[in-house]
């Protein structure tokens, strides 16, 4: 084991940032669909959802527009927007303020969930190893979330979503995103309709699959990997993908909405203020294969099927790349005698969607890569490298609506990590941690769901208290519950 | 005699020809619905219910509904059985017009599908009853084609008031039909110019 440190600052650290962690995935935000919307266009929330929070190809293009409808807005607002100075004062400028606009309407929504849960029975050696939980809970409030979302005028529009309450104990939630947009920046150079956007304050970054606005019951696990070295090394780096980042971002969905671009430099810490003076970057295309025969249907917002619009039936690949460099020991004092410790890291991945009528299939993997180094104590200490800290995995999944009101579920999620199987955190049969997750979510109304999901997860070890052999237990659950929105 | 008798005959002819005149004179009923426990008494149905023996060709003019601002205008259109209904969309939004049965019966449901802004799909109305027009994607858009047996029928203005022109003198049977009330039935004896009539939507 030469070379390998058993410094207790390590541990205190690493088991900082796992608690960290695991606060951060108790609190993961969720946001969901904006009833200030159907206030607005005086509409139901199924014009731009098939099945809130997930947008359906009108909800996508509104929302690349700004949350405006994609064609002759104007004419669609029920409740006209206060206007905060003239569009003549435009002339004016830069002799007074520019002219803008505030919603008409108080532009605010609420969201809450709640669950009940039936634990698997749990084995006397899991009790005597991690404590007794019931088989079942029968009501757990999640989340009671205030959204505010909308446009100032014709090019701004923002966001803010915040959980006024998490576990119904006290106010201790936090804010998802807040952010400013300005759409459409590069008209003044001639550029297609929203080619160029940009986008400021916190923000889930442009994820293939939203972890904030999932449909799901359980996060996307991929999503909240972190690069933990533990024993095999100094990498400790807590950047997930799962949780909101700050900084800016510049985007733009030209080609009819089909190619999706952005590039954000964020602080790449999820929370708090950030820790290091590195900056880091990602990086997100995509672009949307309309499979509609028809040339008039492929163009339109949504497919003109023979029972009504729908979504058009579309593939889309997708590529995201995120890179930074995690800063330690700034001030010295968790390697004393060591300067900062620089290690770069990347995240790389692919994703596919493909929709077919009632029918979504739809996948993600990703692969991480952190470097690492070892620290061997002395006077002085010695730092040397040592081998990356990889982890792989994603998720594939599949929607279908019997109903426009009933819809099946199911997702398959995996993360393949050596160090945490090493850490054991989470403690785990193998290095591959996987997870099956079928359910289903009933509309009961447009605005109000139950929502239901099965997970079948992987094996935990625990040492059976008679024996003393190495078992392990699948901690599977049910969990069902409500959700509404108003 | 023969001074008398002509005199006679011509004043039987004159009053054959003011009868006859008068049967086939285009007179009117007109009134007023009142509602009870009804928000509004716009766009209520009034029409005379079918008139025993006779029979009325299917109109050759068509209607037309619009889809615009995503609402259906109008909200309530009263049609003669055998109407052509052209369903426009004024919207850059696509709509779908269906309707899940015509006044309950489920065999009589039809989905027109979806087209663009600017074109028109007809329909021939040839059932007599209620079809609720529906938008699948905006389902706060509602509207009402109430398909009758006469060419005598009319929709209510936001007051309540209805004018139903152009109808022979007689006696009919009266029928409303609303989104929200009963049906109501009242008699009518046309024998005049004008036949006024009040009527009471209930809920």
């Amino acid at each position: 084991m030469k070379g390998r440190v058993a410094n207790t600052s390590i541990v205190a650290s690493l088991t900082a940032v796992v608690i960290v962690f695991w606060v951060m995935l108790a609190s993961v935000p969720k946001t969901s669909a904006i009833p200030a919307f159907s206030r607005k266009y005086q509409t139901s929330c199924t014009t731009c959802h098939n099945n809130y929070p997930e947008l359906n190809d009108f909800g996508e293009a509104f929302k690349k527009n700004g949350f405006k409808f994609p064609k002759d807005d104007e004419v669609f607002v029920k409740e006209p927007p206060v206007l905060l100075g003239s569009k003549a004062q435009k002339e004016a400028f830069p002799g007074a303020v520019y002219p803008g606009e505030i919603p008409g309407y108080l532009p605010i929504a609420f969201r809450y969930e709640g669950n009940f849960t039936l634990n698997r029975k749990q084995p006397p050696g899991i009790i005597a190893q991690n404590g007794f939980t019931p088989r079942t809970d029968l009501f757990a409030p999640n989340t009671f979330t205030i959204i505010s979302a909308g446009s100032f005028g014709q090019n701004l529009s923002f966001w803010i979503d915040d959980d006024i309450s998490v576990g119904a104990a006290n106010a201790n939630g936090s804010m998802g995103d807040g952010w400013l947009k300005y759409s459409d920046l590069g008209h003044g150079f001639g550029l297609p309709k929203n080619a160029l956007n940009v986008r400021f304050g916190q923000f889930e970054l442009d994820l293939p699959f939203t972890q904030a606005k999932t449909i799901y019951l359980s996060p996307y696990d991929i999503y909240s990997e972190t690069a933990i070295a533990g024993p095999l090394g100094t990498t400790n780096n807590s950047t997930i993908f799962g949780s909101p980042q700050r900084g800016i971002e510049f985007g733009g969905t030209p080609n009819n909405g089909n190619f999706d671009w952005s590039v954000a430099v964020t602080n790449g810490s999820n929370v708090g203020t950030t820790t290091r003076s590195s900056k880091d970057v990602y990086v997100r295309l995509s672009q949307k294969f309309n499979l509609e025969r028809e040339a008039e249907s492929r163009n339109a917002i949504q497919a003109a099927g023979p029972t009504g619009p729908r979504d058009h039936t579309s593939i889309r690949v997708g590529f995201l790349y995120y890179y930074g460099k995690n800063q330690q020991n700034q001030d010295g004092l968790l390697f004393p005698g060591l300067a900062t410790i620089e290690e770069p890291f990347y995240r790389v991945g692919g994703d596919l969607r493909f929709k077919y009528r009632k029918l979504e299939l739809f996948g993600l993997g990703m692969f991480g890569h952190d470097d690492n180094h070892l620290v061997t104590p002395g006077a002085p200490p010695t730092i040397a490298g040592a081998p990356a800290i990889r982890f792989s995995g994603g998720f594939a999944g599949a929607n279908y609506w019997f109903y426009p009101w009933l819809i099946g579920t199911f997702h398959y999620d995996a993360v393949n990590s050596h160090a945490d199987f090493v850490n054991g955190t989470p403690a785990s049969e193998h290095q591959t941690r996987n997870r099956f997750s079928p359910g289903f979510q009933v509309l009961v109304r447009a605005n109000i769901k139950v929502v239901g999901e099965y997970q079948y997860t992987f094996g935990h070890p625990y040492t059976d208290p008679v024996s003393g052999n190495i078992l392990f237990f699948r901690p599977n659950t049910f969990q069902t519950g409500i959700d509404y929105v108003f | 005699m023969n001074s008398s008798r002509s005199g006679a005959k011509a004043t039987i002819a004159a009053t054959l020809v003011l009868v006859l005149a008068g049967a086939g004179r285009a007179n009117e009923i007109k009134g007023k619905v009142s509602v009870q426990g009804i928000k509004t008494a716009e766009n209520i149905a009034v029409y005379v219910d079918v008139i025993a023996d006779k029979k009325f060709d299917a109109p050759k003019d068509h209607i037309v509904i619009d889809q615009r601002k995503m609402a259906f205008l109008p909200h309530v259109v009263a049609v003669q059985q055998g109407t052509t209904v052209e369903f426009l969309n004024s919207d850059p939004v696509g709509h779908n017009v269906y309707w899940p049965s015509v006044s309950g019966n489920k065999k009589l449901a039809h989905n027109l599908g979806t087209w663009p802004k600017g074109e028109k799909k007809p329909f021939q109305f040839n059932d007599l009853g209620v079809a609720s027009l529906l938008c699948n994607v905006h389902p706060e858009m509602s509207g009402y084609v109430v398909v009758v047996p006469t060419p005598y029928f009319a929709v209510t203005d936001k007051d309540g008031n209805f004018e139903i022109k152009n109808v022979p003198a007689g006696k009919y049977t009266l029928r409303t039909w609303s989104e929200d009330g009963k049906p109501t039935t009242q008699a009518v004896d046309l024998s005049g110019a004008t036949a006024t009539v009040e009527l009471t939507v209930k809920k």
